[in-house]
């Protein structure tokens, strides 16, 4: 569905189909009370520089203390994107030089991520229609745990840059999705899953618009049976919405640049939201070498299972992977299915209710004080309810049911 | 009473023959008269009296808080220390004031100390003469002792002392100098690759590096923190087992101390050592090794024997790849660690305003001398994603080579090794300078930087003057963790040695000594 000829192209390629290839690196800002090694709180929208330790500004002398909350969140995340659990994962030291990066490095876990080999599953609807609804399963490569940087704000004018240090340090889980999705709506729709996921656990509020979930794309085109072509990285990416149009932009720009004789080179580009379409970021330093080093101050993190607790141990200092198992809530999946079972509504309804948080709650009971038919209730939903919320900017949980 | 031991002078301070204020002022006019050594950065007058009267209101009240309450000390200027100046010796640092007190630095004030000041130092810590600071090169006590004053003839008659001095050797320089001195009591180092140990061989005090993991990081500015440790410079090996068991421990700010108690100890006054086994590593016998130290060794093998110890010969086959892989490993943890110092949030910032890169360069250009800038070039050079491989993977497995040599020894049943601390005694500055700090980094450490990439605990101890009227020392090193039996065999051995106690003019005048602990017989 990806064949497009343009004027310009040879005739050569232009009865070739392109087959796009994307691929996701996302950051979740993990929710906890106190960043990932110091003990300064995290909070949203704090008065600038409020939140920095001095760990945090990197002072001389100050070591990171790794907080016990963040690899239980992390733990958690794994468990539920089906990942193994490294019993053994460590951390490294990512070097550049940057105004919102005061050690001059991010601690981060390059080479034994804390999760790897994991996947997720998503529905997407085919053409648009509820009712055809289809289920894909991307690969997730690895959770890692690592350091948010602070937030730089350039002001042109004055020709100087201001540093808040509020985020800095705050505890981030990459996820790195294998490129086994193929255009904006997958992209989408597994972000959207997996938005799902982190709320439900509680290991992120993730939020979009205020940075708790940062997505970038790896996108690139290919012809059957070649190797997959030149990837651009497309970042600034704040919406699930601007997700799924600004892959669709880059593969469509990429097919037409490569159908004109272009070549696609291995750069990192902006998503423009107003513009609607994607530009090269000025990359000042070109290609960077981080020069990674095992961050010396943190020995091994080592997890558990039932089997491997050792015998006299205290309790507080070890995390036991199957007593975070045996503790995951219900995954939106099971949620859904188990809405189907219980109320006989169709599955793209109970996409509908998960959609939105609260709803499902909101539905339960409102079928459990009316007994009214759940299918009833459903049409009331879908036709009334929401649009009301809609119309007058509410969400269900600000109605008092 | 200023040359008195540790624990002597806190019985004096708990009969009251003398008051904390007296004690710190006596110090404070000693290290004014002694100036011209350069041990301290910083002479923290105000805060150093404070605390002293605080001690003596505690000493009133029949409280002190232990064996350190009102003993002044001094702490090397790399250790973070809240209100008072904290410089590493470099432009960079110059004027920073800490918010915070280094963890060791806590413990010791909790504990009562009176902190004189903070002490000399190669900039951040990278050398072994203590010659390499903004602020100048430390001058050893020694060459104004009358012991060498009396040995060095003079080449011509224009020659004066401004030109014989030695060195202390380095990188904690100055708080060899300050505890040789009899200016403090005890002093913090650090000992990255020997920085403590080797100048407290050519000062003549005892530098006890504690194993890695034993005692707090948290404040010390790193060099390499896979091997940094804040070190311990005192008059005796006594004293040293009272500083270490006043800051010893879990911290919960260091990821990388240990995590069970440490448990206080005073050292018996060992009788017996025919249980001892007493390794002698032969790679030690390295190249540049003077005669007189060679011999010195020997001599202290055969007290070992003759007292009825097992002296053998044993081999740590990989000592001799050490000093590169430590070169290695050392200049990429630097390259890293000096990344934080971008002018941004404290240190200095260059005018330079072109551009942020551009800025950043100039500050680090300005801030750092050129041994800090060389090794931060070399580190990230080994760090490249080309070299990594090549360079520091290999240095790290070689790392683990060297601290298994020192396992299968311990396993064969050694108990401590004895070593020579350094090839020679003290060279004199002019001599020193001129050689550049890596080749002379690379030739006085040789000695010492594997119980480092090893972890181990090691101690120098004083024992003997060389030919020239200067400090030569030796060093066990012992069992991961075992700093007691460390500690009790160098005991044993400071007690056979009887090292001289330095004889300085300016000591003799500020100190009306209650007691005099002469010594006299010599063991060279």
């Amino acid at each position: 569905n990806y064949l497009r000829i343009s004027p310009f192209s040879s005739f050569l390629f232009s009865l070739a189909p392109w087959i796009p290839v994307v691929g996701l690196e996302i950051h979740a800002q993990i929710s906890s009370n106190s960043k990932l090694f110091s003990g300064s709180q995290v909070q949203f929208a704090a008065p600038p520089n409020s939140l920095v330790s001095f760990f945090d500004a990197s002072l001389p002398g100050t070591l990171p203390v790794l907080n016990r909350r963040c690899v239980e969140a992390a733990v958690m995340t794994g468990l539920a994107l089906n990942c193994s659990i490294n019993k053994k994962s460590l951390f490294d030291r990512k070097h550049y030089f940057y105004a919102d990066l005061p050690a001059g490095y991010q601690i981060t876990q390059q080479r034994v991520p804390i999760a790897v080999n994991g996947s997720l599953s998503y529905s997407l609807c085919i053409d648009n229609k509820m009712s055809q609804m289809v289920t894909k399963t991307v690969r997730i490569k690895q959770i890692q745990l690592e350091q948010d940087s602070g937030k730089s704000l350039h002001d042109d004018t004055r020709c100087q840059t201001l540093v808040d240090l509020n985020r800095a340090g705050v505890g981030l889980m990459e996820v790195v999705m294998e490129p086994d999705m193929c255009c904006g709506e997958e992209a989408a729709a597994a972000v959207r899953e997996l938005q799902l996921i982190l709320q439900t656990l509680g290991s992120s509020q993730a939020v979009m618009a205020e940075g708790q979930l940062r997505v970038d794309a790896n996108v690139s085109v290919h012809h059957p049976g070649e190797p997959y072509g030149v990837r651009t990285e497309v970042k600034n990416i704040n919406s699930i919405r601007f997700l799924a149009k600004a892959v669709d932009y880059e593969i469509q720009r990429q097919i037409e640049e490569l159908e004109n004789g272009g070549t696609i080179l291995n750069e990192t580009r902006a998503f423009d939201s107003k513009l609607g379409c994607t530009v090269p970021m000025r990359d000042k330093e070109g290609k960077q070498d981080y020069r990674f080093m095992p961050e010396p101050n943190l020995p091994p993190l080592i997890l558990y299972d039932t089997k491997s607790l050792p015998a006299n141990v205290n309790h507080q200092q070890v995390i036991n992977i199957d007593w975070i198992q045996e503790r995951l809530p219900d995954l939106p999946s099971v949620k859904r299915e188990k809405l189907v079972e219980q109320y006989g509504i169709l599955p793209e309804h109970s996409f509908t209710l998960l959609n939105e948080d609260g709803l499902a709650e909101f539905f339960e009971s409102v079928v459990k004080q009316t007994q009214m038919k759940p299918k009833k209730v459903i049409g009331w939903i879908l036709n009334d309810l929401l649009s009301y919320l809609k119309q007058h900017s509410l969400t269900v949980k600000e109605r008092s049911v | 009473m200023l040359r008195a031991s540790l624990r002597q002078v806190s019985t004096a301070l708990k009969e009251g023959r003398v008051t904390p204020t007296e004690l710190c002022q006596r110090c404070l006019a000693l290290i004014k008269s002694t100036k011209f050594l350069n041990a301290y950065i910083t002479v923290a007058e105000e805060t150093a009296l404070k605390q002293a009267e605080e001690s003596e209101e505690r000493y009133k009240r029949g409280q002190p808080l232990g064996i350190l309450d009102g003993i002044p000390i001094a702490v090397k200027d790399n250790f973070n220390t809240a209100g008072i100046e904290t410089t590493c010796a470099s432009n960079m640092l110059k004027g920073y004031i800490s918010p915070y007190n280094a963890t060791v630095v806590q413990k010791l004030l909790d504990h009562g100390a009176v902190l004189l000041g903070k002490t000399n130092l190669d900039e951040f810590a990278m050398g072994s003469g203590s010659t390499d600071g903004v602020f100048g090169p430390v001058r050893n006590p020694w060459s104004y002792s009358k012991q060498y004053k009396e040995k060095s003839v003079p080449k011509s008659h224009s020659e004066d002392e401004e030109s014989g001095w030695v060195i202390t050797g380095g990188s904690s320089g100055g708080s060899a100098a300050a505890v040789s001195s009899f200016t403090c009591f005890a002093a913090l180092g650090s000992d990255t690759g020997g920085s403590t140990r080797n100048p407290a061989a050519h000062c003549g005090v005892v530098g006890l590096k504690p194993t890695y993991g034993l005692i707090s990081r948290h404040g010390l500015i790193p060099l390499v923190n896979s091997m940094d440790v804040p070190g311990i410079l005192t008059r005796c090996v006594d004293d040293a087992a009272v500083l270490l068991g006043s800051l010893a421990g879990h911290d919960p700010k260091d990821s990388t101390t240990i995590q069970d108690d440490f448990k206080p100890f005073e050292l018996p006054n060992l009788t017996d050592v025919s249980k001892l086994s007493i390794g002698i590593p032969k790679e030690y016998h390295a190249p540049g090794l003077s005669s007189e130290i060679l011999a010195l060794w020997s001599k202290a093998a055969d007290l070992f024997k003759n007292a009825g110890a097992k002296v053998v010969e044993v081999s740590l086959p990989h000592t001799r790849y050490s000093i590169v892989c430590y070169h290695v490993l050392c200049t990429a943890e630097v390259a890293s660690n000096m990344a934080r110092f971008d002018g941004l949030e404290y240190g200095h910032r260059s005018d330079m305003k072109d551009s942020t890169e551009s800025m950043y360069a100039a500050t680090r250009r300005e801030g750092f001398n050129d041994v800090v800038r060389g090794r931060i070039l070399s580190g990230n050079y080994f760090l490249l994603k080309q070299n990594y491989e090549k360079y520091f993977v290999k240095a790290q497995k070689v790392r683990r080579l060297i601290a298994n040599d020192f396992v299968k020894v311990f396993r064969s049943g050694v108990d401590v090794l004895l070593t020579p601390t350094t090839l020679s005694d003290a060279a004199p500055y002019m001599e020193f300078i001129q050689e550049d700090n890596r080749t002379r980094s690379a030739q006085d450490d040789i000695l010492t930087q594997a119980a480092n990439m090893a972890g181990l605990p090691a101690i120098n101890v004083p024992t003997a003057l060389s030919e020239r009227g200067l400090p030569v020392g030796l060093q066990f090193i012992g069992r991961s963790f075992q700093e007691k039996q460390l500690l009790t065999v160098a005991k044993w051995f400071e007690k056979q040695v009887q090292f001289p106690v330095i004889q300085l003019e300016e000591v003799k005048r500020h100190d009306s000594g209650v007691f005099q602990h002469q010594k006299s017989a010599s063991f060279s």
